[in-house]
């Protein structure tokens, strides 16, 4: 703790008298031209020369380039192909394919439900959250091949390709958002956990993607679960096959998340001890008043 | 002699007997002969001061420094006091410390020098020799900046003041890190109350050096009428002082070797300081002001 060093450094040093104290840094040139103090400036508003006679060029003209009146700056038209590059959120891609082949290799046990810390454990994708990265999208490359009934929960879905593939062999998609704090968790669960954290609850999504995860075209999590079941209905009649029966597929295949929720079987808030194999969860009430909101 | 409060804080603070009103009869008369425990030895018990401590510090408990007594020579310890951690135990900033030393020293400071403009001078405006024809340089008047006796021509124009109000936080802060850092180097005493049985200034003097008192000492206490005994002696000693606790600065604190309280001074120095470190810009959300001034 810096204060308890400081004041180790007080009881051992000398006594703190007034030819002790510190004196403040010195000033450097940059700051001294910066703030000009009163004989410079009297020297810089003399009676002659560009600044007494109002002869300065205007802001933003360099002499040696200037083209006309106009500064460099304003010559050059805009051209704003790449306007928000700096906000937009990217998605990895994940085709049918590599799911159907990662299931195939037996990499991935469809038995269970298919999430992204499931994804990264397979070590293909390096998501980077710092780099606006929100997790993976399903591209529809290998819809014919796709023969298996999974539990997906994905970032993205551009194309009702995708989707209707894995519904027609039984499968459950859901799109789920993850804010860059949860989503450091998730990518490496082992490296969160030996670093002694409560698990964060998630965020609910930005303004602009609240409309894509209240869809339910796009199977959002936070869309009516009475309108998915239309759409696919919709989805299967307009791609031509027949919804098989939910109620055969084990009660692990229906296993949904909580919108707060992170971690299958773990809540927000709990704290994970590997050494000693214990789980500590919090008692007061405020804690779990905001976990749980 | 040189009692360091830190260490027995530290070994007090593993037996958690200390935050209450006790009155320790049985457990202390280890350290006095075993003459007579039937009548009651109300003088050379130690007693535990209560002081109730307002706006408590979330992760620090109370700091403890011992009460003794001017009223007799030798050195007896009447009980413990609690200290605020905020105010005893903060960072020690030094640089803080000296921007309140340079404050005190430049905010009544007046620059008296003015060097009077050329038409102040006196009405010498003829020319001292015709233009051409004399084998002298030309000049106009006779007390132009290049003669000798001449006017200044950007000179010190009058009096200037540097008179700032450093901030208030930083105030607050500079009386908190004085405080600390005088407890930390063991030149703090708090004192039941500044009664001298004599007015002999000798009394004095020899009590400070059995109990290496340094050679300076300020007195604080709660009032500005000081009792009539102490006040002699510090006057006819060199470099003890008094104080009103409205006097407190930093300067003086520094300064002075040592520094000794009453627990009355305590009380007002806590109660003003927390007051300050614990008050908001908004009026709504103000707490109430201390009573007294």
């Amino acid at each position: 703790m810096p204060i308890e060093r400081g004041l180790q450094y007080l009881r051992q040093m000398q006594r703190v008298t007034l030819k002790n104290l510190p004196m403040p840094l010195e000033k450097t040139d940059k700051w001294k031209r910066e703030h000009p103090d009163e004989n410079t400036m009297k020297t810089i508003m003399s009676k002659k020369g560009p600044i007494s006679r109002s002869g300065l060029p205007p802001y933003g003209i360099d002499p040696i380039q200037a083209e006309g009146r106009l500064p460099w700056i304003l010559t050059v038209p805009k051209e704003p192909y790449y306007e928000g590059v700096e906000e937009a959120r990217q998605y990895l891609p994940i085709s049918l394919r590599t799911l159907q082949r990662l299931i195939d290799l037996r990499r991935i046990n469809p038995a269970r439900p298919i999430d992204l810390p499931v994804l990264c454990n397979t070590k293909l994708f390096s998501i980077q959250p710092d780099q606006r990265q929100f997790g993976l999208q399903l591209t529809d490359e290998g819809a014919d091949l796709f023969s298996t009934p999974i539990n997906l929960e994905i970032q993205w879905v551009s194309s009702e390709v995708a989707t209707a593939a894995i519904e027609r062999c039984g499968g459950i998609l859901t799109t789920r958002y993850f804010d860059p704090v949860s989503l450091s968790a998730l990518i490496d669960a082992k490296k969160f956990f030996e670093r002694g954290e409560p698990i964060p609850r998630c965020d609910t999504p930005p303004l602009n993607a609240i409309e894509y995860y209240t869809d339910p075209k796009q199977r959002g999590y936070l869309a009516n679960p009475d309108l998915i079941r239309e759409e696919r209905q919709r989805l299967a009649q307009k791609y031509g096959y027949k919804l098989p029966d939910a109620s055969k597929f084990s009660p692990m295949f229906h296993l949904r998340k909580d919108p707060r929720q992170i971690f299958f079987g773990l809540a927000p808030g709990w704290l994970v001890n590997l050494k000693d194999q214990t789980i500590l969860k919090p008692k007061d009430n405020k804690f779990e008043t905001f976990y749980h909101s | 002699m040189m009692i360091k409060s830190s260490s027995i804080a530290k070994i007090l603070r593993h037996c958690s007997v200390f935050r209450s009103i006790q009155r320790f009869e049985s457990s202390t008369t280890t350290s006095f002969p075993p003459e007579s425990p039937a009548s009651p030895i109300t003088q050379q018990l130690p007693l535990i001061v209560s002081r109730q401590i307002e706006y408590p510090h979330i992760r620090y408990p109370p700091l403890q420094a011992w009460l003794e007594t001017l009223g007799q020579k030798r050195d007896e310890k009447l009980g413990l006091v609690d200290l605020h951690p905020s105010i005893w135990q903060t960072s020690p900033r030094l640089d803080i410390l000296y921007e309140n030393v340079e404050w005190q020293k430049t905010y009544k400071k007046i620059d008296w020098a003015y060097t009077p403009p050329h038409h102040e001078y006196p009405n010498m405006r003829t020319k001292p020799w015709p233009q051409k024809g004399t084998g002298r340089a030309r000049h106009k008047s006779r007390f132009g900046p290049q003669w000798k006796g001449g006017y200044k021509v950007n000179g010190p124009k009058g009096p200037t003041s540097f008179f700032y109000v450093l901030p208030k936080e930083k105030r607050v802060e500079g009386l908190c890190t004085a405080l600390t850092v005088k407890l930390h180097q063991n030149d703090v005493h708090i004192v039941d109350s500044l009664d001298l049985p004599t007015h002999q200034p000798t009394y004095l003097q020899e009590l400070a050096e059995d109990r290496f008192w340094g050679p300076s000492i300020l007195f604080v206490d709660d009032t500005d009428i000081m009792p009539h005994n102490i006040m002699f002696a510090t006057a006819k000693t060199e470099g003890f002082t008094l104080m009103p606790v409205y006097g407190l600065n930093v300067h003086s604190m520094i300064k002075h070797t040592t520094l000794v309280l009453t627990i009355r001074a305590l009380n007002k120095i806590e109660k003003k300081l927390l007051h300050a470190l614990h008050s908001y810009d908004t009026q709504k959300d103000q707490p109430p002001a201390p009573d007294e001034p």
